[in-house]
């Protein structure tokens, strides 16, 4: 139960459940003539002195047990959200490529920080992207950039985005990637979370869900601060293409794609709406309702959409560098909006392996406040427990 | 059950579902073919009332819209050739900025080309809806309001930027009458170096007064200079307010004796021995702003982000119409003594039609002749190349 704000009666203060579900509450104006001595139901205590407040809390908590609905989001287990948010943000971005760049410069463009550290090793592109990025402040609000080989710089972080390792050559999967990456994140993961331990860490890297995983392994971090971009690009894209089919911008058009970001992908064709109305409920200029099967193509463009920009310019860069930046908009501004991220999915949605796999999660400055509990269908449901099946056969494979 | 019928809410008619004729008109288009205006699907109404009825589009017109018929008088259209780095990152940074409604894309390289395209059309999402077209071939440029030019070799390692000439004028010759001959209305807005001697030469090939054409010249160099100056006095670079004018290169003039941090002038302000400023004190900064590029290009091979922050501004000032002062490259001849017709940055007043006039600003006489100097530096080159 969230702490309840008191606005309607400034001077008295409740800070909500404690752990053990007994509600406690912190009388602070004494003077008060509506202060009630009365016998805590909880405690037993008489001499505690309770407020209106604290009884209405009582009573509220009683409703919810009585009604007990099924929360809109759920917690991961072992998550820690904290209360407090800090105002000035730093953001570490570890690999200077070309999505490291992306992602860097669309940060800065969007306002979203204060302080940008940029993380390689080596040096002079490392340097040489810096200076670019500084010779922009005239054009910018006053950002403190930072770049070096040693982790040191990048101490009280934010958002740690890892974009360094290999990229995916023309016709490699993204598992392929695999072996090249394992190590490489030996040496970066700890380092990060040594110099930032309040950090979240945002995975971009691919293969991302198994990267992602191996990154909250070893960086003993809960959960909630561990995330991977996922398959938030995936959804856009096929907002995108579904919007180009329609006419209709693509802020119009509401929907996930899930799984693994890759080519077991699900995309959520039951919820997914154009103008608000289901997709399946629209048709085609034969007349003919839209089905999964029908709308199979808008799959496998977005599953082929990278590998065909990365055979024609070689790498992704642009699209990647909205998508973590709007990732970095919601966590960094506790915008509590829902993205399809790479979160540890075990318990949802009937996934009994213990993998990480994009799951629409409602994102804040604490990181993953909690995965949304959306109604899918029965073969969306099955589909989606494949791909966990199949992030978790190659992630077998690995030594961690 | 989501129902987009027009339902009649009461009167005899209630239990009756209006429906709408499916719209004749429709094509189907996928991925980067877009055309405007074509209904798509139908819906169907499910109600228990009812049997299969004709499905209907997602939105109907109001009865009597002149949609077909009307034109938006105002729609931003930018052109942008040469997709490599600097290219792109301008590109990218005009999106970010929410300043356009459509963007041509020209190389001659058709994957690369096409692979950019996409990947910012992925980015769709994220951004207002915007129409991005790629060819090889600059009809797709036809009615922009601003060409930027940024194909062209780019400068090598301990390559000067007069270096880069010969191979990028024979260029110029093929992209300039192209661009103009499909939007006549066009600005053009020339990034490739060397910026000045290659804005003259497109002003030459395009025929288009010289108001229309601008090179991006000094514009970054002086928000290098800002960003130093700001760095060594702790103040925001938004606070230092200078020019550098000239040749965008190895003989631009610093005009010390405008620029101003916080609003008192630079030469006015003492050190820690308590000694004044002067140009000899400062002169770190101005050869740090000349070899910045080249320090950057020796680090990572070239240069893209401030350019393409320093593009977008000038395309902000130009499309909206700021009127807003900037060091960019002009036809300089008859302001502050030049007599050679050669294009370099001075400050100058940009808005919707281009370049609206140049600031007549107190220079001493020194910075004066240097700008006369710089000036016959290039006409010096100009003559060369007899463009």
């Amino acid at each position: 139960m969230e702490a309840i704000a008191t606005n309607a009666d400034p001077g008295r203060a409740l800070r909500g459940l404690s752990k053990t579900g007994i509600p406690s509450c912190t009388f602070v104006n004494l003077r008060s003539s509506s202060a009630k001595r009365l016998a805590c139901r909880y405690t037993k205590n008489i001499n505690a002195l309770s407020c209106r407040n604290c009884l209405q809390a009582l009573a509220m908590s009683a409703d919810m047990e009585r009604a007990k609905p099924r929360p809109m989001f759920s917690q991961i287990p072992d998550s820690d959200l904290p209360s407090t948010v800090k105002t000035s943000f730093k953001i570490t971005v570890v690999g200077v490529g070309n999505v490291g760049m992306a992602c860097a410069q669309t940060c800065l463009t969007e306002d979203l920080v204060d302080e940008l550290a940029l993380v390689d090793i080596q040096a002079d592109k490392l340097r040489g992207e810096m200076l670019d990025l500084q010779h922009a402040a005239a054009f910018l609000p006053r950002v403190k950039i930072v770049a070096d080989c040693s982790y040191a710089v990048s101490a009280g972080s934010d958002i740690c985005i890892v974009t360094a390792g290999a990229r995916q050559r023309e016709g490699e999967t993204r598992l392929s990637l695999l072996d090249r990456n394992l190590s490489l994140f030996k040496s970066i993961i700890p380092e990060l979370v040594r110099h930032s331990p309040d950090t979240i860490l945002l995975i971009v890297s691919n293969p991302v869900d198994i990267l992602t995983h191996l990154s909250w392994k070893l960086s003993g971090l809960p959960p909630n601060r561990v995330i991977g971009t996922g398959t938030n690009l995936d959804s856009s894209r096929l907002r995108f293409l579904i919007a180009d089919k329609f006419d209709v911008n693509a802020h119009n058009i509401h929907g996930y794609m899930v799984g693994e970001h890759g080519d077991s992908s699900v995309p959520l064709w039951s919820s997914l709406t154009v103008a608000n109305v289901p997709v399946l409920n629209l048709y085609d200029k034969n007349g003919v309702k839209y089905t999964k099967e029908t709308l199979k193509e808008f799959h496998e463009a977005v599953v082929g959409s990278a590998y065909q920009v990365i055979k024609l310019k070689g790498y992704t860069s642009w699209a990647i560098g909205y998508s973590t930046a709007s990732l970095v908009k919601s966590l960094l501004r506790d915008q509590r909006r829902i993205h399809p991220v790479s979160v540890r999915a075990k318990g949802f949605y009937g996934i009994e392996h213990d993998v990480y796999l994009s799951l629409p999660s409602q994102l804040g400055r604490a990181g993953v406040l909690g995965v949304a509990n959306l109604p899918l269908e029965e073969d969306e449901m099955q589909e989606l427990q494949q791909s966990a099946k199949a992030i978790w056969e190659t992630q077998n494979k690995l030594h961690f | 059950m989501h129902t987009a019928s027009r339902h009649v809410r009461s009167g005899p008619f209630r239990f009756l579902y209006i429906l709408q004729p499916q719209s004749p008109l429709w094509t189907t288009r996928f991925l980067f073919l877009r055309r405007l205006g074509t209904p798509v699907s139908g819906l169907l109404l499910q109600c228990s009332m009812l049997q299969e009825c004709a499905p209907t589009s997602i939105f109907s017109p109001i009865p009597g819209s002149d949609i077909a018929q009307h034109t938006p008088k105002y729609s931003a259209k930018m052109t942008v050739v040469g997709v490599g780095n600097v290219g792109m990152a301008c590109a990218q940074t005009m999106l970010s900025e929410n300043l356009l409604n459509e963007l041509a894309l020209v190389d001659v390289q058709e994957d690369k080309l096409r692979g950019e395209m996409l990947d910012l059309q992925h980015s769709a999402a994220f951004l207002p809806r915007i129409k991005i077209v790629a060819d090889t071939d600059y009809r797709i440029t036809s009615d922009s309001d601003i060409c930027i030019i940024t194909a062209g070799a780019r400068q090598q390692e301990g390559e000067s930027r007069l270096d880069l000439l010969d191979r990028n004028i024979g260029l110029f010759r093929k992209i300039i009458p192209e661009l103009v001959r499909h939007s006549p209305n066009t600005i053009l807005l020339i990034v490739a170096n060397p910026v000045d001697i290659l804005a003259y030469a497109s002003w030459q090939l395009s025929g288009l007064p010289p108001n229309r054409v601008i090179g991006t010249g000094t514009n970054l160099d002086s928000s290098r200079l800002r960003f130093l100056i700001a760095d060594k006095f702790d103040v925001s670079a938004q606070n230092v307010h200078g020019f550098i004018a000239g040749e965008h290169g190895d003989t631009s003039v610093l005009l010390w004796s405008i620029l101003t941090v916080a609003n008192v002038p630079v030469l006015n302000l003492c050190d820690k021995n308590g000694d004044k400023y002067n140009k000899e004190t400062l002169a770190e900064f101005h050869k740090g702003v000349v070899n910045s590029a080249y320090e950057v290009i020796k680090l990572k091979g070239y240069t893209s982000w401030a350019i393409g922050y320093s593009v977008a501004s000038l395309v902000k000032s130009l499309l909206r119409d700021q009127r807003s002062v900037h060091p960019v490259s002009v036809l300089a001849n008859a302001f502050y003594g030049i007599d050679q017709k050669v294009y370099l940055s001075l400050p100058s007043k940009l808005g919707r039609a281009g370049v609206l006039g140049i600031a007549n600003l107190p220079i001493t006489d020194d910075e004066r002749e240097e700008l006369q100097h710089s000036a016959k530096t290039i006409w010096d080159t100009l003559e060369k190349l007899k463009i």
